[in-house]
This record gives structure tokens, C-alpha cells and sequence, in this order.
């Protein structure tokens, strides 16, 4: 095997590429771990202080959750809360935002949006040189991050009168335990354009070739020869990947960091064959990346472990987000 | 919405998201008449329509037929209702200024109050001699439907409706009682005072049948009947079936001659058939009138004979006959020779059937039939409760006029004021519980009203075009519940649910209009006017002549014709210049040789384009006019371009569908195809290219869909409201959807769904999903519940109270189930409430019976009577209302929501009566995906779609991707619609397969399972999810099990994994007994113990309740 890989388009949160020299099993792999594997920051609780808009708390608590928060080296740069040692959250595996937003403005309505949410400063970081890893503005929403030209996220609309004021943890995960956490889009993978392997069958009524429409990447490949006899040991070897982000991190990042995730976990893996005979093989340091299966359907996993599954259950609200404190005591609305 | 200064007569404004300036591409735009239809209409305006006619007409007659009160006593008494009106909706009790203040129909749901609005009437008597007259008197209060014309909500627009929380799609024609949303659902019936001929192939009787309604209420039944080639006229208040001749010399034609021409006419098949009915009358020795009326007297069923001395038998007869047999017949000063010449029709429809038995009537058709709506079943109400006012207004003016010495003069204003309200609880009463029981009219019926189904926007839209019929539903036929040709325009031939009910509930048609009463007067004035003779001057060899035609005016015969079609266009004519009501029918029925003209309420009629010289009146200058707003739909009307057709006079009309059908015989011109369809039905897209049972399904599935309810959904507190979080309006539109407004208030989602096997987990319907659109919100959704406390005030002078929770002991802080509560007992809005949490302290005394006003009130003693969450999952609260009720007591309602999010097991659906269950959610990275990486929302079994030929729901998907491709909605109207050849061309444009295919890369132990729940009675698993209920083995799996022989599982289905019970039964009497011993033989003996399922042993017990034994014979107990 001889890996390459050609770029043909790289931007900030979009890259094309090809990839080749590796077989299917491979590419469907660096697939499956971009989408699912890669950890990001994400909005995983929300505390209500005031909340007078007319929706209700889940249903803002989940939509906080959906927004991409700047998750620049999120890998190396923060801690999943179980792994931890405080007990509450601290600077190092939770990143605070706040959201005060109150419309006094008679006769229109007022939009909260992801621009509305501020990153709490201060808080005590026990050492750890995590915080240091960390890119710029790490937490903050990517609609305030420098260099981005779209439109922030729509939280809510208030009235006059309306107002809603919040305290957001967002903690570190991966799209397995919860789709926000995934750092891409839609993910195109594509291979054999021209059905040369005839890994499918077209469906078709008179013309194959005119029903079907050819998809951009058949232009990096020779058309076959009408007469070309079926090659049955030919292997795929040429993959065309389009990587979306949702901004949280860059393409290239994510490229990258799948790599390396696969490779560590590989490593794991070689690692606990040679060293089989140990029993506690599995509990193992080399790969922070991807924690122990089983610890990880016990811990964060609740949102479809849990039997009862209705959403108002602490872990299922918005699916493991989203809830507010039980002990709050303020008159109409949550405390802290 | 936009500036709150709407017109609502300018039609320049969109509706519902129709511009009437949208480009025109033909005449087709004459659908654009619909909207305009709808603007004018609503889609309940039959209901709307009903009522107000009640409040304005009805309410008014039924008074001035009750006007006077007379007494017993004192016959210089004199009491007279003079007028009647109905005010406007305010409060029941005045406020500290003594004012009324008004009230919206959503203060009435929120406060569990009436929307009533006060009933008066103005009063003349005499006191001291001198006239007195009393202007609104209140003397009850009546419910107001919602938007009609004494509603506040009338004419209100957007931002009004919204000041009083109401939603402007709301349709109304509903009214709230006791603060739930009741409906009265029109009613089916035939058609009263029309002959209905039929045969009875048992019995080999020819019947026509006619039963008589008129407006005091009074209903009869009356027969003409032929059998073995005699002809009686049968009627309930005659001891036996009376000979026709007999019949017709009594009521005044001596002649045998002119009976045999009133009824046989010249045809002499006729009179063959018609004569040895002569001779039956001279075997009973009658000739003459005086003979026939005695003949008559002696057979009358003894009537409730007052005072006085018995009547000669002549004149009993003779009473009959002009009080009881066909009261809907005018007899003017004795003269009976109308109700003759009905009765001598009825004999001749009866020979006219004998001779060709196809001249039959069919009780199904549409034509046929008469719709009750809430109107006339409330003037029934309202007639019964104020003779009933008025009898008890008599009595107890008489109980004070028979004081021998007053001292003071009369007044019988004050006694009114001391009576009490029964009207007021009579209407409450009857629309709350929906039995209507007037024994003085002889009716007794029950389930009139329903609660408004709330579910969604649809449901409760479907449930105010809903027809229920008065059929036996258990009876086996399947006439009533057949399609009818008839029903086409009117009735919707989809949406009528499965089971027993199918085929007896119906809903109305979009384009459809019920009729109210037409005043009959002017009526017979124009028809005489153009040339009608009458028909009492005729013999019958004219009335039957073979260029006559009868007139019948609602069933009476009024004259005759000899010009048919030229006095049907003169009269159409003068309907369509507007001389008479739109909504007056006109027929020819060429078999019967009549000229039918109706006027009657509760015809269904719809709005068609009149069609002259193959030119339809309605042309593009018109529409344009339209879309200007220079023309609204009653111009339309008025300029004799659009005219109202019911069901008889559509049934003679020649219409075509669109305009290249139009031909020289051609009368009208449909308006829009689409509308043969209901609400309901409307809302599936490509419906046309569906096998039809499955719009049937889609009708009663669709309104269970989860949705948006109305824009007032987060002020409302219903018992059980269900919210989707993100609701979508449809990709593939249909006009009926921006008709109705459903795509402002949707009940569903568009998802990418891939048609495709997987994993296994699919078959049988069941569907896969993808977590990460789940997690994102794919079918998201808020339950939210109403709890209730009332805070009663107890007849001695106590009442229950709300507390603050208190700390136990020296606790710092209050126990678990006490957190969520504030200061004022109730619990904070915001708050999660966990399984027993209590948030509602409330207390109640505990002596409430003994009169305690002489007890300090801090010496009560009270206690705790909570609300607690009985809820499995916690849920928040939120919302806290307080409040009183109309009888002052305090209402406390707490709302708790919870969010729920979709999982294995529930249930999602298409719109093609396509349902599944959930049977796996798989990560996003599992899930298939094309080149582009779109991956699906949930996949679908291609297996669904052979044998159900949803070819619509293809269509669907092709529509809807190419929307989305394109950045449209497209339309899936049916008999219209986007074109799949236009949308395959958008999909290749955008480098898809034309066809909406595409290429996707693909990515148990045996321990028992924990028992379910039982339900309490017969200790079987429940049934339904919603209970957690098990799936039944039914008898038709349970056949299966049989015809394989396995025993053992069917055990274990059956009883053992069901309800196994042990036994003790005696094997000498064969009873149960228990632990061993038989209480019957006193003996435990022979006592064996058994295993039976609980059912059985229940079954047992229950026949030998009932005085059935029994008696288990036990073969080898051991």
C-alpha cells in the first residue's frame, strides 16, 4: 500500500480530496471516525435563571446544544468531565457561557442569538497544561469567531418584556454520545464512479448511461471501454472524500485528527494483543482519545441507554443536555 | 396580522397565502372562485349559518307560538311575550359598578365557565288595571357558538382575535360549556313530508310512505300500502289498515269514478291494478263520504278523551283525518281535498311501482336526505324548555292568583324573577351531556355533542364537517354505508372511518352549503304568478294527462303544468336575478311527471358555474375582477354567473368537469374537481394515483398527527395537549392545505427518507431512524397535562385551604417532596416535579358537614389532600392558573410538560395511510448515504409499497426532492399537481436520476423479559402502548397455533405468560371453591385444585351472578 492524497480544495471548513493507495475497509474507516470519533465542545447544560421567553427551557436547552462552539484542538486542549478530578466542573473539562438578554424595546421583537453568549472568564485552573493547548476563543460560538461571515444562530425572539437569562457548561464529547458533538456536516465519499467494479447495479429503463447522471469525481477517471472485459480482482483504491465542517473545527483539523485517532486506537489495539495476558489490558492510558467501551455506555451514553427514554428525565432532556438544577430555590425560574 | 387595520371584504388581500393577483395562465384560475367561496363560507359555515338562523328566526317563532300565559284562576289575567332577542356574551355575575363585563370564549375555557350570552324578552301585562310593558327581561342565558353572529369573535380581525387569545384559523361553530369545547354534529336523517316509495320483496308489499313534520313539532307516519293487489292506507292512529277507497270517500271524494282517475289517471294498467280495491270498499257496504267517515270513527285508536261525552264515530273519523293523518297537508276550512289528492298520489306511486317495480325510491340517495344541524336540534331544545318555562310561569301565577287576599297588587314580573333559570341549565345540561331527551316531541337521543378533538388542527377541523348518521350502527346492511353516486360535490367519498362506523359517518365535501329554511309564502305566490294551475281545480284525467306535470312545493302538491321547461327556466331565471333565495332547488322528475321545487333546510348544495350556449358564464374578465377585489363571491351570485345546486337539481343538471367537456346539452361547469374532496382528504397529496382504501386510512390517520393545534396552543390548558417542537409545513402542498391553513399550523415533518431493507429490524412496516436527526429533533415533542384543584367552600362554613409546605421537626430543609412548592402552597412554574412530588398543598377539613359558624376558624381542623405527580417520568411545571369558577368557587389548574423524544416502538406515518413503528435507531455513521453524503432521517421498507399501490406517495418523493432541489413547494393537488415529468426534469438538472433514485453506500438472552402490567378486572395484559400494554395473540393467530398443534405454546400464550390462576373446584358439584374446601357441598372432600386463565374463572362467576351454573366435570384430578 502506498497512501496519497491529493487536495482539491481546502478551505476553512471545507476540504475535497482524494485519497488513494489505501483499500475500502481503510477509507470507510477515516469516514466513520471523522464523523463520529472527533470530540468538540458542545453546550451540555443549561442552568435557567430567568427564562420568561414563551419557549420552555428543553426546548432552548436543546437548541443552545445545536450550536458549534470553537473547538480548536479540543483533543489535547480539554478533559472529558469523567476523567476529570473536580467534582463540579472546572476550567479544565467545562467552558462557562452565560446569555443575559432582556428586550425593553416597545412594538418589535428582539432575536437571541448565538452572538448573545459570552464566555465566563476567571474560575480557578488547577495547573494542568491543557488550558495551554488550547486555540484562540476556544468555547466561544463560531459565529463570533474571527473571520466568519454568516449569520449567527437564532436562539429565540422576545417580546417587550421578555427576557432570558442563563448559565451554560459546555463540556467535551463525541457525536457518538450526542450528534451536536460531531464537527461535520454532511461527509461526501464516493468511489468508482463509473460502476467499473459493479459493486452496485443500476437500475435503470432503456439507457443506463443516459439515466444516470455522472457524478463530478468520473472526470478524474478514465471511462471504460465499451468492449473493456470485467476485471473481477480489481479492488477500489480511489477514494474522493468532501469534508464539511459546521465550523467548530477546521477541515484540515479534523482530517487530521481522524488520523491520528485511528492510529492511536490501532495502537491500542496492537498494544492489548501482545499484552493479552494481562486482564486489565483495556484500562489503558495510550489512548485518551477513545475511552474503554464500557465505561463509556455506564457514563455519557444515557441518551439512548436509558429505558425510559421520555425527554424530561435529567439525562434525556434534549438527550443528555439541558437541564436545570432540581435545588433551585429563586422565586420564578431557576437559581444556581 | 400586518397592520391590524384589515379589511375583510377586500378580496385585494392574500388569503390564506393566495394572492388574487397570481398570474393567470387560463379560465383554470376559475378555482381562484374557491378561496373566495371559503372567505365568504368558512369551512363551517353550516354550523355558523344554522345558529344564526335559529337566534334570528327560530327563536323568535317558537316564542310567538308560546306568547301568552292565561290563567286558570282569574280570566282577566293577561300575560304576553311580546319579543325575544339575545344580548351579547358578558358575564354572569355584575361587577362592583353593577356592570356586565364581556367575556371571550377563551376566559370560558380557562375559567371551566359557559360562553352564554343572556336570553330576553319583552313582556306586556296588566297590573292595577293598567297596561305594563317590561323590556329585556332576562329569563336565562343561552350558549353562544363561536363565531357566529352574537359572538364577540364575529367579524374580528387578526390582531382583535389575538387581544382575546383566539386564533384566527380557528373555524368555531363550536360552543364551550363548563369549559370544554362541545360540538353538535350535523345529523343525518331522511328527508320528512316526501313520499318514499319502496318494496318490500319479503312481504310483497309495496309501500309509499310519507312521514309528515311541520313546525309545532308534531310527527307521523303515514302508508300507503299495496298488497296482493290491495291498496290500504295504514297510520298509527287507526286499529287496522284502511282500505284506499274507504280512505279517500272519507276524506270527501264520493265518486268511484273520480277515485279511479285520482289515482289510476286514463292509463288503463293503471286501472286494472286500482280496481278491486273499488269493490272492497262497497263489501264493506260504504258509498258515501258519511258511511266512510263512520266506517273510519269506529276504527280510531281511542285517544286520550278528555271531558265530556263521547263523540259520534263520523266525527272522530273526521278529526283524524284533519289533525293526525298528514299534518304537513294545510286543510283550510274543513276542505280536505287536498289531503285527498296527496293520498290518491301516494296510490298512484304505489301502482306506478306495482306496473314497473324499477319506480322505486332509494332511501340512500343523497337527494333524499336532510342534514340537522345545531340549530334546529337547539330550537327543538329551546321549544321544550320554554313551553316548559311557560307551564311552570302558569302555575305559579296561578298559585298567587288563587290567594284569596293579596296584599299587594299582582306583579308577574317578580315572580318571573323568583323562578329560577331552568333554561339556562336545560341548555347546559343537554349540550354537556349531548342527550337530548324532549319527551314532548317523543325524542330520546343520545351522543348529540362531542368534545371538540383536539389532537390536531386537523382533527378538530374533520370533526366540525363530520356527519353522523341515525342507522343502527350494529345493523348488517350495506346500503347506507355504500358510496353514492349522489354524493359526488357533496359528501367526501374518502374520509369515513373503518369498522362500524364506515359508510354511516360522512364529511362534507369542500365546496359544500347546507341549506336553512326558505319562506314558503312568496314561493307559491311566483309559482302561481308563472302559470301554475291549481291543481284542486283539476280532475284526474288532467292532473295525469300526458302533457301535465305536477308541482310539488317541499312535498305539498301546489298545481300543475303543462310547460315543465319552460317554467323551470322562468323560475331558474328568477333565481339567478335574485328575486328568489339562492338556495331554492328546482327540479323535473320525468318519471314521476313532476316539477319539484324545494325550500326546505338542510339540503347539502353546492356553488357551480352556470353554463349557456356551451359558453360558461364565468370568464377571465370576471376573474381578473377578482383578483382585483372588485368582485367578491356574491357578486358572482347576483350576477347570475354562479348559482347554488342541490343534490335533486345537480342529479338534473348536465355538468361538466372542464371545459373541453362542454357540450351543447351541457348546463354547468364544475369550479374546481378537487373539491369532491373533503378537508381531510385534501390534505393527501397525488391522491388520484392511490388505491382509494388508503386515503381512507390517510383520513383517520391524519388526525392523530402531532403538530402545531392553534396559534393559541400555549395559552390554552387542555387535559392532554400534544405539541410537535419543530413542525414543518409539507414540501408537496396541496390548495386544500393554504385552503384550510394547514400549512400554518402542520402536524409533521419532511424527512429525507430512503426506501430501502435494513438490518431486519424493518419488516412488517416498522421503520429505522437515525439517532443523529433524532438528537437534532426530527419528531421532537411536548406533552403537556392539566391537573385540576378545586378549592370548595363547604355547606357549614368551611373550606379548604392552600399551605405552604412546613419544615418536620428540627430538618433545615423541607422534605424532597415539598421543595418545588412557593410560600402560597402551589408549585413554582419553572420547577421539575419528580414521582410524588406534591405541587398543589392543598387542605381540606375535616368536618365538613357540621354547621360550624359558632367554631373559631383557627380551630378547624384540617387535612392534608395534596396533588401529587403520579407520573412515572418527571415532568416540569409549566404553567400555575388561578382563578373562580362561575359558582365562585377557586380553581387552581397546574400544567406540566414534559419533552419526549422518538424511540423504539412509536408510531410514524406517511400521508398515504402508511403507518410503522420505530424498529431501530442507528447512529448516523451506520446509516446509508450517496455522494454527496446526504444521509436519510429514516428508512422505509420497500416491502409496503406492492401491495398497498400508494403510487401517490412515489410521486410524493419525486416532488419533494425536486423541491428541495429547487427551493420550492411543490403541489401534489389531486386531479392536478405538479407534473412528474416537470419534476424529473428538475431532478436531472441537478445531477439526480430522473426517477428519484439513488446510489447509496451502505456504512439475546434467555431469560423471561419483565412482566408488563395487568389490567385490574380480568388480570390480562393491557392493551395498547400508551398502557404498556403487550401485543395480542388474537384468535386468528391463535388459529395458526391450532392448525400447527403447538400445544404447549399455546399454553403458554394463552395462560401461562397471560392470566394463570389456580383454582379450587369440587369434582362432586362441580363449583369453585377455595383453599380446599367447597362451600356447597360443605365438604372438602373432592376438592381439586386446577389451573384455569383468570378470564375463565371470571366468566364462571359472572353466569352464575346471572343465575347460570356453570359445573366444571373433572376428568383424573389427581
Amino acid at each position: 500500500m502506498n497512501p496519497n492524497v491529493r487536495i482539491r480544495e481546502l478551505q476553512r471548513d471545507k476540504c475535497n480530496f482524494v485519497l488513494s493507495g489505501v483499500n475500502l475497509g481503510f477509507a470507510n474507516s477515516f469516514r466513520r471516525t471523522m464523523m463520529a470519533d472527533i470530540p468538540t465542545v458542545a453546550i451540555d447544560m443549561v442552568v435557567f435563571e430567568v427564562n420568561t421567553t414563551v419557549l420552555p427551557d428543553e426546548f432552548i436547552a436543546h437548541r443552545l446544544g445545536m450550536i458549534p462552539l470553537i473547538s480548536t484542538n479540543c483533543d489535547e486542549g480539554m478533559r472529558y468531565t469523567r476523567d476529570c478530578d473536580c467534582e463540579l466542573g472546572c476550567p479544565l473539562c467545562m467552558v462557562v457561557l452565560t446569555l443575559h438578554v432582556r428586550c425593553d424595546m416597545p412594538g418589535t421583537t428582539m432575536n437571541i442569538t448565538s452572538d448573545h453568549l459570552q464566555i465566563q472568564s476567571g474560575g480557578d485552573a488547577w495547573g494542568g497544561e491543557e488550558l495551554t493547548k488550547r486555540g484562540e476563543d476556544f468555547g466561544l460560538p463560531v459565529s463570533k469567531s474571527r473571520g466568519f461571515n454568516g449569520h449567527p444562530i437564532l436562539i429565540a425572539s422576545l417580546r417587550k418584556g421578555q427576557e432570558l437569562k442563563i448559565r451554560c457548561e459546555a463540556k467535551k464529547g463525541i457525536a457518538k454520545d450526542h450528534a451536536k458533538w460531531s464537527p461535520c456536516t454532511a461527509l461526501g465519499f464516493e468511489y468508482d464512479p463509473y460502476n467499473k467494479l459493479r459493486h452496485t447495479t443500476y437500475w435503470f429503463e432503456t439507457d443506463k448511461q443516459a439515466e444516470w447522471p455522472l457524478s463530478a469525481n468520473a472526470e478524474e477517471e478514465e471511462p471504460p471501454r465499451e468492449d473493456a472485459p470485467f476485471d473481477y480482482n480489481a479492488e477500489p483504491n480511489k477514494f474522493y472524500f468532501n469534508v464539511e465542517t459546521d465550523g467548530s473545527l477546521t477541515a484540515k483539523e479534523v482530517i487530521l485528527k481522524s488520523l491520528s485517532n485511528m492510529q492511536s486506537r490501532t495502537a491500542t489495539l496492537v498494544y492489548n494483543i501482545k499484552h493479552q495476558s494481562r486482564p486489565d489490558a483495556m484500562d489503558t492510558t495510550d489512548a485518551p482519545a477513545f475511552p474503554p467501551a464500557g465505561q463509556r455506555t455506564s457514563g455519557q451514553d444515557q441518551s439512548y441507554t436509558n429505558a425510559s427514554g421520555w425527554g424530561a428525565s435529567p439525562n434525556t432532556s434534549g438527550a443528555n443536555m439541558g437541564w436545570a438544577s432540581p435545588n433551585a430555590t429563586a422565586q420564578g425560574g431557576w437559581s444556581l | 396580522m400586518d397592520d391590524g387595520n384589515e379589511d375583510w371584504t377586500n378580496l385585494a388581500r392574500p388569503y390564506r397565502g393566495l394572492r388574487p393577483s397570481d398570474p393567470i395562465k387560463s379560465v383554470e384560475d376559475k378555482w381562484l372562485l374557491l378561496p373566495a367561496f371559503l372567505k365568504v363560507k368558512g369551512l363551517v359555515k353550516q354550523h355558523i349559518d344554522s345558529f344564526n338562523y335559529f337566534v334570528d328566526y327560530d327563536l323568535r317563532a317558537i316564542m310567538e307560538a308560546n306568547c301568552k300565559v292565561t290563567s286558570d284562576v282569574d280570566p282577566r289575567f293577561h300575560f304576553l311575550f311580546t319579543d325575544i332577542r339575545v344580548g351579547t356574551p358578558v358575564s354572569e355575575q355584575a361587577d362592583f359598578a353593577n356592570q356586565r363585563q364581556p367575556i371571550t370564549p377563551h376566559q370560558c375555557r380557562l375559567r371551566d365557565a359557559t360562553y352564554s350570552a343572556p336570553l330576553m324578552v319583552d313582556i306586556e301585562y296588566i297590573r292595577d288595571n293598567k297596561r305594563i310593558q317590561r323590556k329585556d327581561v332576562v329569563i336565562g342565558r343561552i350558549p353562544i357558538m363561536l363565531r357566529s353572529n352574537k359572538c364577540v369573535l364575529a367579524g374580528a380581525n387578526e390582531s382583535q382575535l389575538a387581544v382575546m387569545n383566539e386564533c384566527p384559523l380557528d373555524p368555531g361553530g363550536y360552543f364551550v360549556v363548563k369549559g370544554t369545547e362541545k360540538v353538535i354534529l350535523v345529523q343525518e336523517q331522511l328527508s320528512k313530508n316526501r313520499i318514499i316509495v319502496e318494496i318490500d320483496s319479503a312481504k310483497s308489499i309495496i309501500s309509499a310512505s310519507v312521514t309528515s313534520s311541520t313546525h309545532s313539532g308534531l310527527k307521523s307516519k303515514t302508508y300507503v300500502n299495496m298488497r296482493k293487489g290491495l291498496i290500504v292506507l295504514k297510520h298509527n292512529s287507526f286499529s287496522e289498515d284502511i282500505p284506499i277507497v274507504i280512505a279517500l270517500k272519507a276524506l270527501g271524494v264520493q265518486s268511484d269514478k273520480e277515485i279511479l282517475l285520482l289515482c289510476a289517471g286514463n292509463t288503463e294498467s293503471y286501472q286494472e291494478a286500482f280496481s278491486p280495491n273499488l269493490e272492497e270498499s262497497s263489501r264493506a257496504g260504504v258509498y258515501t263520504i258519511q258511511q266512510a267517515r263512520e266506517w273510519l270513527g269506529a276504527r280510531v285508536r281511542s285517544m286520550r278523551r278528555m271531558v265530556g261525552p263521547r263523540r259520534p264515530n263520523w266525527e272522530e273519523g273526521l278529526e283524524c283525518l284533519v289533525m293526525i293523518v298528514l299534518t304537513h297537508v294545510p286543510v283550510v276550512n274543513m276542505d280536505l281535498s287536498a289531503k285527498a289528492i296527496y293520498v290518491a298520489t301516494m296510490t298512484r306511486r304505489v301502482l306506478m311501482a306495482h306496473e314497473d317495480p324499477k319506480l322505486v325510491d332509494d332511501r340512500d340517495y343523497v337527494g333524499n336526505k336532510r342534514l340537522e344541524l345545531a340549530g334546529q336540534l337547539l330550537a327543538l331544545l329551546f321549544e321544550d324548555l320554554f313551553k316548559a318555562y311557560v307551564s311552570e310561569l302558569k302555575k305559579a301565577f296561578d298559585k298567587v292568583l288563587g290567594k284569596p287576599a293579596r296584599t299587594s297588587a299582582f306583579d308577574p314580573h317578580t315572580t318571573m324573577l323568583l323562578h329560577g333559570n331552568p333554561i339556562t341549565q336545560g341548555f347546559i345540561r343537554a349540550i354537556s351531556t349531548g342527550n337530548w331527551s324532549l319527551k314532548r316531541f317523543r325524542m330520546e337521543r343520545a351522543g348529540v355533542t362531542h368534545v371538540l378533538s383536539r389532537l390536531s388542527y386537523i382533527s378538530a377541523l374533520g370533526m366540525m364537517t363530520r356527519i353522523s348518521s341515525q342507522f343502527e350502527k350494529t345493523r348488517k346492511v350495506s346500503g347506507p354505508r355504500a358510496l353514492q353516486p349522489s354524493q359526488w360535490g357533496m359528501l367526501c367519498p374518502s374520509d369515513t372511518p373503518e369498522g362500524e362506523a364506515c359508510g354511516l359517518v360522512k364529511n362534507l365535501a369542500l365546496m359544500t352549503h347546507i341549506t336553512t329554511d326558505v319562506e314558503e309564502k312568496p314561493l307559491v305566490k311566483i309559482i302561481t304568478l308563472l302559470g301554475v294551475e291549481d291543481i284542486q281545480l283539476s280532475t284526474g284525467s288532467e292532473i295525469y294527462g300526458p302533457t301535465s306535470f305536477v308541482v310539488h312545493l317541499n312535498g305539498l302538491i301546489i298545481g300543475l303544468t303543462r310547460f315543465p321547461s319552460r317554467f323551470v327556466a322562468q323560475f331558474r331565471k328568477l333565481r339567478r336575478a335574485g328575486r328568489i333565495n339562492e338556495f331554492v332547488g328546482i327540479y323535473i322528475n320525468h318519471h314521476h311527471k313532476t316539477v319539484n321545487i324545494a325550500s326546505d333546510g338542510g339540503r347539502i348544495c353546492r356553488p357551480l358555474i352556470i353554463v349557456e350556449r356551451m359558453q360558461p358564464k364565468v370568464t377571465n374578465e370576471h376573474i381578473q375582477m377578482l383578483k382585483l377585489g372588485k368582485l367578491a363571491f356574491e357578486d358572482f351570485l347576483h350576477q347570475g354567473l354562479v348559482e347554488y345546486v342541490d343534490v335533486n337539481e345537480e342529479n338534473d343538471s348536465h355538468i361538466a368537469l372542464y371545459e373541453k367537456d362542454i357540450e351543447p346539452s351541457t348546463t354547468h361547469l364544475e369550479i374546481e374537481p378537487f373539491t369532491i374532496l373533503g378537508a381531510v382528504a385534501g390534505l393527501i397529496p397525488y391522491p388520484h394515483h392511490n388505491q382509494s382504501p388508503r386515503n381512507t386510512y390517510q383520513c383517520a390517520m391524519g388526525k392523530q398527527a402531532i403538530g402545531a393545534i392553534a396559534y393559541n396552543q400555549l395559552n390554552r390548558i387542555d387535559t392532554l395537549l400534544y405539541l410537535l417542537v419543530y413542525p414543518q409545513q409539507p414540501m408537496v402542498k396541496t390548495k386544500t392545505i393554504e385552503l384550510v391553513g394547514y400549512d400554518k399550523l402542520p402536524a409533521g415533518q419532511n424527512a429525507t427518507v430512503a426506501i430501502m431493507s435494513y438490518s431486519g429490524y424493518d419488516i412488517e412496516d416498522a421503520l429505522i431512524l437515525n439517532r443523529a436527526s433524532i438528537e437534532r429533533g426530527y419528531g421532537r415533542c411536548q406533552v403537556f397535562r392539566k391537573n385540576t384543584a378545586i378549592i370548595r367552600k363547604y355547606p357549614n362554613g368551611t373550606y379548604d385551604r392552600l399551605v405552604a409546605p412546613s419544615k418536620v421537626g428540627t430538618e433545615e430543609k423541607l422534605p424532597k417532596r415539598y421543595e418545588i412548592l412557593d410560600d402560597d402552597g402551589l408549585a413554582r412554574p419553572g420547577e421539575r416535579v419528580d414521582p410524588d412530588d406534591v405541587y398543589v398543598n392543598k387542605q381540606s377539613p375535616k368536618d365538613t358537614v357540621t354547621n360550624s359558624l359558632t367554631v373559631n376558624p383557627a380551630q378547624v381542623e384540617y387535612r392534608p389532600t395534596p396533588l401529587t405527580y403520579k407520573t412515572k417520568v418527571a415532568g416540569y411545571i409549566d404553567r400555575v392558573m388561578i382563578t373562580d369558577t362561575d359558582n365562585d368557587q377557586a380553581l387552581v389548574k397546574v400544567l406540566i410538560r414534559q419533552t419526549r423524544i422518538p424511540e423504539l416502538g412509536d408510531k410514524f406515518s406517511s400521508r398515504h395511510g402508511q403507518k410503522g413503528v420505530v424498529g431501530l435507531i442507528v447512529p448516523q455513521e451506520d446509516m446509508p448515504f450517496n455522494d454527496q453524503g446526504i444521509c436519510p432521517d429514516s428508512i422505509m421498507n420497500p416491502h409496503g409499497f406492492p401491495s398497498r399501490m400508494t403510487v401517490g406517495k412515489m410521486i410524493e418523493l419525486l416532488a419533494g426532492k425536486a423541491g428541495v432541489l429547487r427551493g420550492t413547494l411543490e403541489y401534489g393537488t389531486a386531479f392536478g399537481g405538479s407534473k412528474v415529468e416537470d419534476m424529473s426534469k428538475i431532478l436531472i438538472e441537478h445531477g439526480f436520476s430522473y426517477s428519484g433514485k439513488d446510489m447509496l453506500t451502505s456504512g439475546i438472552t434467555g431469560e423471561p423479559l419483565e412482566a408488563g402490567p395487568r389490567a385490574i378486572l380480568t388480570r390480562q395484559p393491557t392493551e395498547g402502548r400508551s398502557r404498556d400494554g403487550g401485543l395480542r395473540l388474537g384468535e386468528m393467530e391463535r388459529d395458526c397455533l391450532v392448525g400447527y398443534g403447538a400445544t404447549q405454546l399455546l399454553l403458554e400464550r394463552l395462560m401461562i405468560s397471560s392470566d394463570q390462576f389456580q383454582v379450587h373446584a369440587c369434582q362432586t358439584c362441580g363449583l369453585m371453591g377455595y383453599n380446599g374446601w367447597c362451600p356447597y357441598c360443605k365438604s372438602s372432600k373432592k376438592m381439586a385444585q386446577l389451573t384455569i386463565p383468570y378470564a375463565a374463572k371470571l366468566l364462571f362467576q359472572e353466569l352464575i351472578s346471572m343465575n347460570v351454573v356453570p359445573r366444571l366435570i373433572m376428568d383424573d384430578a389427581a
